[in-house]
C-alpha cells in the first residue's frame, strides 16, 4: 500500500532534464553512480541526505544521451553544480549540459526512445 | 539571455585543444561568443591567429574575442602599450602586487586567478575600490574548483566567497569564467550561475555575471583599441 501524505507535508519536485556530451555512449548505471559519487565528495553524507536524488531510469535515452534527474526544489542549483564537476566516466570525456528545469515531467517535452 | 566565457585557452597557449573544437563545444552548450586567450609572443603570431578566428567564426557562427594573458608585471605593461592590436587585455594575478597593479589600469579588462595558490583572496579593500573605480572586472575562475579536491578545492571555495563579500560591498564587476584549457572543461552556463548562486549571490546577479557583465567589458574593450593616453583616443 501507497503512503499517503498531506498535500502540505509533500516536497516540492523539480526535474532536471540533461544532455550528456561525450567521447563513447554512456550507460544509465555508470551516469547515475558517478552522479552520486559526485554529490557525495562534494557536499557529503548530510548534504546529500537533503537532495531527494533520483536519475530516473525510464525516462533514459541512451541514443541521445539525454536524461532526467528527479530532487527537491530546493536542490536544483546543488545538482546543477555536481553535474558540471563530473569530468570522466572510465576512460571517457564528459561534459552534461541543462536543457531545462521543470516542476512536471510532462512540460519537459520528452520523446520516447 | 545572451551567455559570455571570457577565459578560454587553447593549444596556442598551453590549451590542449583547437580552436575548432572549442567553438563547437561552446555553441553546443549554449554560450552565444567566448574570449579566445593566448600569451603574446610576437605580432606576426597574433595576425595568424586573428586570421584562424575569423574563419572558425564564419564556419560556426559564434562571435570570438581574442584575448591576450599577461603574466608579469613587465608584460602588462609591454601589452598596454600594444592595447590596439587586440580585444580583451587580461592580467594573471596571485601575487598581491601583481593584483594591485592591474586593479590600477584603465587599460585592463579582466583580473585573472586573483587568489591562485594564495592562502587568502588576494584583495583587500584598495584594490577592491580600485577595480571599480577603473572597470577592471574581477575573475572567478571555475578551473580552480574542477581541478583540486578536498582541502586544496574548499580552500579555493573560502577564498572565492572572500571575493564575493568584497563585491557585495564594494561593487567592482564580478564575471566567472570556466578558464578550460580543453573544450571537455568547458562549464555549462547554468551550472556556472549556480556555482555563484550557492556562493552567496542571489540568482538574478549570478546570471548577470556570465551575461550582461562581460557584455559591457566586450563594449568597453571594443571601445579602448582606440585609446592612446588620457584625453587621446583615435576617431575613425
Amino acid at each position: 500500500m501507497k503512503l499517503r501524505i498531506l498535500p502540505s507535508l509533500r516536497e516540492r519536485r523539480r526535474y532536471i532534464k540533461f544532455k550528456v556530451f561525450s567521447e563513447e555512449k554512456i550507460s544509465y548505471s555508470d551516469l547515475e553512480q558517478a552522479i552520486r559519487n559526485t554529490c557525495l565528495e562534494f557536499f557529503g553524507e548530510f548534504g546529500i541526505s537533503n537532495f531527494s536524488l533520483n536519475l530516473i531510469r525510464n525516462l533514459w535515452n541512451e541514443k541521445e544521451q539525454i536524461g532526467v534527474l528527479k530532487c527537491n526544489h530546493l536542490s536544483v542549483p546543488h545538482i546543477i553544480l555536481s553535474l558540471s564537476l563530473i569530468q570522466r566516466l572510465g576512460d571517457a570525456r564528459i561534459r552534461i549540459k541543462v536543457l531545462k528545469v521543470s516542476g512536471t515531467i510532462a512540460s519537459l517535452n520528452i520523446e520516447k526512445a | 539571455m545572451k551567455f559570455y566565457d571570457l577565459h578560454i585557452h587553447s593549444a596556442f597557449s598551453g590549451g590542449k585543444s583547437s580552436l575548432e573544437e572549442l567553438a563547437s563545444m561552446v555553441k553546443n552548450l549554449g554560450y552565444a561568443g567566448f574570449c579566445y586567450v593566448v600569451y603574446y609572443e610576437n605580432e606576426k603570431r597574433i595576425s595568424q591567429i586573428k586570421n584562424e578566428i575569423e574563419k572558425n567564426e564564419n564556419k560556426l557562427d559564434i562571435k570570438i574575442f581574442l584575448g591576450i594573458e599577461a603574466r608579469s608585471i613587465r608584460e602588462l605593461n609591454f601589452l598596454l602599450s600594444k592595447r590596439n592590436k587586440f580585444d580583451l587585455l587580461l592580467a594573471r594575478g596571485g601575487s598581491v602586487e601583481m593584483n594591485r597593479i592591474a586593479c590600477s589600469h584603465k587599460g585592463v579588462d579582466i583580473l585573472t586567478h586573483p587568489s591562485y595558490e594564495r592562502r587568502d583572496c588576494g584583495l583587500n579593500h584598495v584594490s577592491a575600490k580600485l577595480a571599480r573605480k577603473n572597470g577592471v572586472s574581477i575573475e572567478i575562475n571555475f578551473r580552480e574548483v574542477l581541478i583540486s579536491s578536498k582541502i586544496t578545492r574548499a580552500r579555493v571555495i573560502k577564498n572565492f566567497k572572500d571575493i564575493i563579500k568584497l563585491h557585495k560591498k564594494y561593487k567592482f564587476p564580478l564575471i566567472i569564467n570556466s578558464g578550460a584549457i580543453s573544450h571537455w572543461e568547458i562549464c555549462d552556463p547554468l551550472s556556472l550561475s549556480s556555482f555563484l548562486h550557492l556562493l552567496g549571490l542571489e540568482l538574478k546577479e549570478a546570471k548577470n555575471c556570465i551575461s550582461k557583465i562581460p557584455e559591457k567589458i566586450i563594449k568597453d574593450a571594443l571601445k579602448k583599441k582606440d585609446y592612446l593616453r588620457p584625453g587621446i583616443k583615435v576617431i575613425k
